[in-house]
């Protein structure tokens, strides 16, 4: 039997007045980590807040973990650990207090690793949550969220505004939520480093549109920058799969997105360098070449 | 009610347990100034008024329309409710939380004219009024707070029904048929008194009702 797909968006679409998310379909499976990566304002958190129900859809369908959204969201939700840059804790309570709160609310609240996560964080549950810093409030949010061990864990924008040292202990935590094969992590962030260093899968959004989706090992083994050196007078044909093309007199510097030994071939001895490309460098160029094909 | 019901309205009264408290202990503290004598009735009742009525204010402020501005919002709706859920174990939590001053603030008011010799006892169904005018008034801020995000819109509605006060006191004690037994020995139930009370108490279940219809079915929701 096929497992049930965590989440599953089919043509959805959302239109607000200077904004609409257009024909997003998604998929994620059981065991996946997909970093949802797109610049400020690409639809990120309007996809996140449709997934968790908080939004409706104007048309399309919206499943997690088998369940129609935003319809069964409390039934979804209880499967579902949400997390977002903008959530607050509430601030007159303590650390505490909400892990009681949250223990109480969820059968599978685990609180020895609960513990482990006060630990490790360096929080002290006898704070109240307003005098956390920003980077303990986070960490606060994602130890209620892990620490209830949902199937499917929902991060939008979680390391932003974390000093590195915190990003590292935290994307740590989200490897070791993955070491259960039937959970998995939509995690959405505009910052590639951390998008490339956990997650297995990527798809990259921008105005309101998916531009493309793949395994990050793809995505990786696709791309590449290529140098070539053309001969005096010399011109080189039409490519295919040719994502842009900067000329510098002799020297064209082509970035492609369907890498083959077959290109290298074809383009002969003038290859001086082939470059592997950053996650950071590919999101660039995909979301440049998709704005050139819609005139944008 | 079931278990996730009963811990949310639970955390609207840890939340706001001080607020709760402070509301009574000051609505009580009117009362007694109240008690001193005539001259001390006219503030301490203010007190006992303004108390009542300022927390019914702050408490859907500060549950509704601040977890809404300090993005508490997006953690409660994190849990498994949907949000007919939310508003309802709104609705019903934030009225209970109301309910423990309103009663205990309201039930002092009728003792103390019941049992001040220097009070007459005509101004009980006066009292009653004024405690439903209350309770009527606070379910509509809370059905505002519910039904819109805007704070100007939530101004104009506190504005509204704090004149609303003032107008009660001088339209409804001024009502001949409720007047003119204000200084009776014993309180006159008449027919006055039950339309009043029947319109506060049709105004109440309006307003309480409203959230299940409309915010309920909202969409969307943040």
């Amino acid at each position: 039997m096929t497992p049930t797909k965590h989440i599953e968006m089919r043509s959805v679409r959302k239109a607000f007045r200077f904004f609409t998310l257009e024909d997003l379909s998604l998929d994620l499976e059981p065991g996946q980590i997909m970093g949802f990566v797109g610049p400020n304002g690409a639809g990120k958190s309007t996809s996140i807040r449709l997934m968790t129900g908080l939004l409706a859809p104007d048309a399309g369908e919206i499943r997690v973990l088998g369940h129609a959204m935003p319809e069964a969201q409390a039934l979804a939700k209880r499967d579902i650990g949400f997390v977002s840059d903008e959530m607050r804790l509430f601030g007159h309570a303590t650390l505490g207090w909400h892990m009681n709160f949250i223990a109480s609310i969820y059968p599978g609240w685990d609180a020895q690793y609960a513990k482990t996560l006060v630990k490790r964080f360096n929080l002290r549950p006898e704070q109240n949550v307003s005098g956390l810093s920003s980077g303990e409030h986070v960490k606060a949010v994602l130890l209620l969220a892990l620490a209830r061990r949902p199937r499917l864990l929902i991060l939008d924008e979680p390391t932003s505004g974390l000093d590195p040292v915190a990003r590292h202990e935290l994307l740590s935590e989200f490897m070791d939520v993955l070491r259960d094969e039937d959970r998995s992590i939509l995690f959405s962030s505009h910052n590639t480093v951390d998008v490339e260093r956990i997650s297995d899968r990527i798809a990259f959004i921008d105005r309101g549109r998916l531009i493309d989706s793949s395994d990050k090992e793809d995505f990786l083994e696709r791309w590449r920058r290529i140098q070539l050196q053309l001969p005096a007078g010399a011109t080189l044909p039409d490519l295919p799969h040719l994502v842009s093309r900067v000329d510098d007199g002799q020297f064209v510097t082509l970035t492609t997105n369907r890498y083959s030994e077959d290109l290298l071939a074809f383009l002969g001895h003038g290859v001086r360098q082939v470059q592997r490309m950053s996650l950071e460098e590919i999101f660039v160029a995909n979301v440049m070449h998709h704005r050139e094909l819609r005139g944008q | 009610m079931n278990m996730l019901t009963r811990k949310l309205i639970a955390k609207e009264f840890y939340l706001h347990r001080w607020l709760i408290i402070g509301s009574t202990v000051a609505g009580l503290a009117g009362l007694l100034i109240a008690a001193e004598g005539k001259v001390r009735f006219n503030i301490g009742m203010l007190m006992w008024l303004t108390t009542i009525v300022a927390f019914g204010i702050v408490l859907a402020m500060f549950a509704i329309a601040n977890e809404r501005k300090e993005r508490t919002l997006q953690f409660v709706l994190s849990l498994p409710l949907s949000h007919g859920d939310y508003v309802r174990i709104k609705v019903v939590g934030l009225l209970l939380c109301f309910l423990v001053p309103w009663f205990i603030l309201s039930a002092g008011a009728v003792t103390l004219i019941a049992v001040m010799p220097n009070l007459p006892n005509g101004l009980l169904p006066y009292a009653v009024l004024l405690c439903g005018f209350f309770l009527a008034n606070y379910s509509l801020v809370l059905c505002s707070a519910l039904h819109t995000a805007s704070e100007g819109v939530m101004t104009l509605v506190i504005i509204t029904t704090n004149m609303g006060i003032t107008l009660f006191i001088f339209m409804v004690g001024a009502l001949p048929s409720l007047n003119d037994h204000l200084m009776d020995p014993a309180p006159v139930w008449n027919s006055t008194f039950w339309t009043v009370l029947g319109v506060e108490a049709a105004t109440l279940v309006i307003t309480l009702s409203l959230p299940y219809f409309v915010a309920a079915r909202r969409r969307d929701f943040i």
